[in-house]
This record gives C-alpha cells, sequence and structure tokens, in this order.
C-alpha cells in the first residue's frame, strides 16, 4: 500500500488547475444562490461560453488571445442578461429551470454540425494558449515530489488560476459588505419586503447574476487555456453540479467555503480513486470485486462522494464553513 | 369647487357634487377613481372613489374577503388593477412599479411579516434607507464613496431602534426575533424609508396585548410627526382607539366611511361586518316569546 501514491495524486488533483476552475465556478454560484438566493443550475454555460468565446475568437477568427478572453467574458454577460430578463420577474424555480436548460441547450448548440466552422463541432479547438504559455517565466522541468509534482506549464496555469481565485473571492467579499450587498442579501430573503422599501430587485438580482456568470466564464477560459484548446464533452450538466458540490462541502454564504470545498472536493475525489486502484493492485480485494471495479475507480468514487455528501447534509447541513444557527433562520 | 376639479381632474362637476358625504377631504394626500381589479369571475376590489386626508389615521376595515389587502397591493404597485388611476400628492401613479411607488413616498407594511431573517436587525433598518447611493453597483467597491452616508445611516436606524425597544438586539439576526418585536421591526423599517404615506396591513394580528398597546402608541406618535396612515384592522378596540375615519369595505366595495363613532352605529356596517351585540339578540327572543 503505497499512501505516498495515493496522496500525491490527492494533492495534486487538490491544488491542481482542476480545483482552481471549480473554485471559480463555485465563487460564482455562491454569489448566486448563497448571497443573492439566485438558484443556477447552468453555471457549466457560463464556463462554456468563457472557454468557447477565447477559442474562437483565436482558433477560428486568427485573432489574440487577449482579444479572445474578453469577448469570452462579453459572451457571459450576455447569457446572464438574456437569461435573466425574461426570467428574474417569475418565480426562483422558473429561473432554475430555464438555466439547466439554456446551458445545455448551449452545448448542444456548440456541438451541432452546422457549427462546426465555428465551434469545431465534436472535434473542439485546439492551440489556442501559445501566447499565454509565452508569458511563462518558470524554467522548465517538473516542480514537486514524486507523484505530487506539476510541469512548468501547468504550474504556470495554476498561478494564474489561483491568484484569480483570490481575487475573485476578495471582488465578492468587497460587494457584499458593500451597501449592494446589503440589499442582495436582503432579496435573497425576502424579495417583497425589498420591493416596498424602495430596491428594483430586478435590477439587482441581474447584476448578481452577470457578476457570478462572469466569475463562471473566468473558470471556463482558464479551462481553456490549461488544456490550450476547447471540447463540448468538458461542459456537460454534471459541471454545475461537481461546483454545487464543491460549494456545499465547503459552506454557502461564506467566502472560503467555494475555495475550500473545491479543493476538498478534488482532493478526496482523486484520493479515493487512487486507493480504489492501489487496493487492487495490491491484491487486497477479492478477485471478483477488483475485477467489477477494474477500469470504474473513477465511477466510484463519485458515487462515494455522493453518499459522502448525504452524510454531510445529514451531520453538518451548513457545510465545512457555514453557520448552522443561519440555516434555522432559512425563510 | 373649482379647487376640488382641479386636484381631481378625473371627476366632472356633477360627479364631485353626487358624492356621498364624506366622501371628498379638505387636502387629500391620496385619491383613486374607477379602481376594478378581478379575480375570475369576482370583483375584489371595485371602488368609484376614495381619499384619504394627508395626516390622519384612517381604518379600513370589513369582513375577510372584502378586498382590503388586494386593494393595499393594487395601490402600492404589488398587483395591477384591471382599471383605475390614483394619484399620490396628485401624482399619478399607475403603471410604476412597486419599488417606484415606495420612492414617492408611500410604504407598506405585510400582513404575514416579512422580517429578513438572515440580516441584522440593524442591517433590516439600513436596508431601507433611501440616501445610501452605495447600493449601486457602480458605487459598491468606492468604499470612501458611501462610508460616511452609512456612518449617517446607522446612527438613523439605531436611534429608530432606541425608540422602538429593539435596541438591544441591533447585531441579532431578525429570525431570532418574537413576531411581535417582528412586527415593530417591520414599522421601524418602514419609517427608516422615510414615508409621507404608511399602509400597514394589520399591524397587531397576533400581537399580545401589551405589544399592541405600545405598538399603537407609536402609530400615534409617528401621525403626531405628519406622517399619514392607513391600516387595516379587525380588532374594533384598536380602530376605534386610534383612527380618525374609517372605511368599511364589502365585497369589494366602499360600503360606507366616516368618523369612527359614526361607522360603528351605521346599520349596514353592523350587518356586514360588525355583527349584533348578544343582548339586542336576546332582547328579539324575548319580542317573540
Amino acid at each position: 500500500m503505497d499512501f505516498d501514491i495515493i496522496f500525491g495524486n490527492a494533492a495534486r488533483a487538490g491544488l491542481g488547475p482542476q480545483a482552481a476552475i471549480f473554485a471559480l465556478a463555485a465563487i460564482g454560484l455562491n454569489l448566486h444562490f448563497g448571497y443573492a438566493g439566485l438558484l443556477n443550475f447552468g453555471q457549466v454555460g457560463f464556463m462554456m461560453l468563457g472557454a468557447y468565446g477565447t477559442a474562437i475568437v483565436v482558433a477560428t477568427w486568427g485573432g489574440s488571445l487577449w482579444l479572445g478572453i474578453p469577448f469570452g467574458l462579453g459572451l457571459c454577460v450576455a447569457f446572464a442578461l438574456a437569461l435573466g430578463i425574461p426570467t428574474l420577474r417569475l418565480r426562483s424555480d422558473y429561473f432554475a429551470i430555464t438555466t439547466i436548460a439554456a446551458a445545455e441547450i448551449l452545448r448542444l448548440l456548440i456541438r451541432s454540425s452546422p457549427a462546426t466552422d465555428i465551434t469545431g463541432g465534436p472535434f473542439g479547438l485546439q492551440a489556442i494558449a501559445n501566447s499565454f504559455f509565452d508569458l511563462n517565466f518558470l524554467p522548465d522541468g517538473r516542480f514537486g515530489w514524486g507523484t505530487f509534482s506539476y510541469s512548468s506549464n501547468q504550474l504556470w496555469v495554476m498561478i494564474v488560476a489561483w491568484i484569480l481565485v483570490v481575487l475573485c473571492s476578495a471582488l465578492v467579499l468587497a460587494l457584499i459588505r458593500s451597501p449592494w450587498g446589503r440589499v442582495v442579501r436582503a432579496i435573497r430573503e425576502d424579495e417583497d419586503a425589498v420591493l416596498s422599501l424602495g430596491k428594483n430587485t430586478v435590477a439587482y438580482k441581474l447584476q448578481a447574476l452577470v457578476i457570478g456568470g462572469v466569475i463562471g466564464g473566468l473558470a471556463g477560459v482558464i479551462d481553456a487555456l490549461q488544456q490550450s484548446g476547447v471540447g463540448s464533452e468538458n461542459f456537460e450538466p454534471q459541471v454545475t453540479f461537481f461546483a454545487w458540490a464543491a460549494l456545499i462541502l465547503g459552506g454557502l454564504a461564506t467566502t472560503v467555503g467555494p475555495v475550500v470545498g473545491a479543493v476538498l472536493f478534488w482532493f478526496l475525489r482523486e484520493g479515493v480513486e487512487s486507493f480504489i486502484r492501489e487496493l487492487s493492485e495490491q491484491g487486497w480485494l477479492p478477485n471478483a470485486l477488483a475485477d467489477f471495479l477494474d477500469g470504474a475507480e473513477g465511477a466510484i468514487s463519485i458515487v462515494l462522494m455522493g453518499i459522502g455528501l448525504v452524510a454531510l447534509m445529514a451531520l453538518r447541513p451548513q457545510g465545512i464553513f457555514g453557520r448552522r444557527r443561519s440555516l434555522h433562520l432559512g425563510t | 369647487m373649482s379647487g376640488a376639479t382641479t386636484i381631481r381632474p378625473e371627476l366632472t362637476q356633477a360627479a364631485l357634487e353626487a358624492a356621498p358625504p364624506g366622501r371628498l377631504k379638505d387636502d387629500p394626500i391620496l385619491i383613486t377613481f374607477g379602481m376594478l381589479k378581478t379575480f375570475g369571475g369576482i370583483r375584489a376590489v371595485d371602488i368609484d372613489h376614495l381619499e384619504i386626508e394627508r395626516g390622519t389615521i384612517t381604518a379600513i376595515i370589513g369582513p375577510n374577503g372584502a378586498g382590503k389587502t388586494t386593494l393595499f397591493n393594487l395601490l402600492t404597485g404589488f398587483d395591477r388593477p384591471d382599471r383605475g388611476s390614483w394619484r399620490l400628492d396628485g401624482r399619478l401613479l399607475g403603471g410604476l412599479p412597486p419599488h417606484r411607488i415606495a420612492r414617492l413616498g408611500m410604504v407598506r407594511t405585510f400582513q404575514l411579516t416579512k422580517s429578513l431573517s438572515r440580516l441584522t436587525v440593524l442591517e433590516n433598518m439600513a436596508v431601507a434607507a433611501q440616501t445610501q447611493r452605495g447600493e449601486r453597483l457602480e458605487r459598491a467597491l468606492l468604499r470612501w464613496l458611501w462610508q460616511p452616508e452609512e456612518a449617517r445611516v446607522r446612527e438613523r436606524a439605531q436611534a429608530l431602534l432606541e425608540r422602538f425597544g429593539l435596541a438591544h438586539m441591533a447585531g441579532d439576526q431578525a429570525g431570532t426575533l418574537s413576531g411581535g418585536q417582528r412586527k415593530l421591526l417591520e414599522m421601524a423599517r418602514a419609517l427608516m424609508a422615510d414615508p409621507t404615506l404608511v399602509m400597514l396591513d394589520e399591524p397587531t394580528a397576533g400581537v399580545n396585548p401589551a405589544l399592541t398597546e405600545s405598538l399603537l402608541e407609536h402609530i400615534r406618535d409617528l401621525n403626531a410627526e405628519g406622517v399619514t396612515i392607513v391600516f387595516v384592522e379587525h380588532n374594533m378596540d384598536v380602530v376605534m382607539d386610534i383612527s380618525d375615519w374609517v372605511v368599511v369595505m364589502a365585497q369589494g366595495r366602499i360600503l360606507t366611511e366616516g368618523p369612527p363613532q359614526e361607522v360603528v352605529a351605521n346599520e349596514e356596517v353592523i350587518d356586514a361586518y360588525l355583527g349584533r351585540p348578544r343582548d339586542t339578540a336576546d332582547g328579539e327572543e324575548e319580542g317573540d316569546a
């Protein structure tokens, strides 16, 4: 049993670019749901627009990456407005249904054959991040110990991604502590009450949706950069729910919750997967079970994570950093 | 009567002269004409003409389903009438969203108290301030632009909480307050928005007698400061105690209106809402025997 390998793999995933990407997505969701009370089940749609917007400018139109990124984020703003303007006047459940459908429609459009000339359809787009890696000032080679190590370019993506995580966390914290954030949190509690006090609640909800969506779009941009490409299979609905899992694990309406939740999510997911693989390789499992698990370690890991989340909801529904007291006051 | 038509351009001279006694007010802050709201086939609110005198306390009473709350919803923009016009201080409010109406000075409370549970009591108050420009997204991060105003807002909020006996709970989450304290908080919060006209929907419902007394005291104080008050109420003791004027609604229409003493003696009101005192009924029985 090589715990170095298990722990190395887990730590590598917990600190790697994937964790940072999900942390960003979860920070956006936290602004949406944790603070503004907007049930957004289509966060992956924002990530997809950030990633594809960037990639299309670079790979399809031959433009600069530094134009592509703002273009991708601009698409996120447009998506938020298109989603929000018709539905934010309605009850929150209509909004939730619309978000999940809109994100999936977007993915199917992107991978459809008529869109192939622009989006690459099922093949996606490649070689988009050269000018990003040109900025990498780190020396070549690997950094780290054993399985817990990253290539120079991976480390470069991680540095940029985690800086963005810190900046976005600080941005959301500053917004939420401002009078604007007070109105947004008040809307989460009771929209009619806030309307009766003279606040244009639809405008606030729309603003929160745009900002959280753009942060989700940044997650997509980082994803496109770290793979130097985009593919529609990376933006299936489960991505949204992994981000939700990270957010709930860490704790809603807290600053560090979404970040620690994302780190823990990837740490556990990879750790459990490695652990099962090690068990099989060491022959510690009955043959029948080992055969059954062979190649399905990732799936089993997700199943165990799901069971773990259920247990968390039962024992500590406020997440790791949430305040239990607040939960009981929920309206 | 020319002054009467200038503030009521919707009404003809003839209609003005035909208005029932008491309908026309000397200095109305709110004037409503031809307000109709139907739900399916039911005329929930069907009011030809209603005026609220500035600086008074007006009670709206009537049986359940008379349309009192619907009227509140229509006047404050939370629901849209099928037709009708209404003016606050001469300004037409038809079609305005609720937050615009609130900004113009007509602030309401709700029958089911709406406290912002996971905000502190002080935050509940501060969110009602109309002067905090830091509530705009583009200024939210520019702390120095809103910090001085924030200090003033908090000071005012604290003073109001002091007055409503909630100051010791300023830092607690509003969800921890008792039902009565939430009613107080909601009223204090409405005041924080600097209203000229406050619409209270059943302010004493579910409140114990001691707290009811204190709530009424606050309503009187408020009125003494020049705020006009309209409230829906089922407790006739409260109505008799503090209102200057009573409007009786039944089946969406105004049955009658007048000073409280006159209204409770009105036969129609007794039949539709108040019922006959037990001893009168006994008397009839004796007569039959």
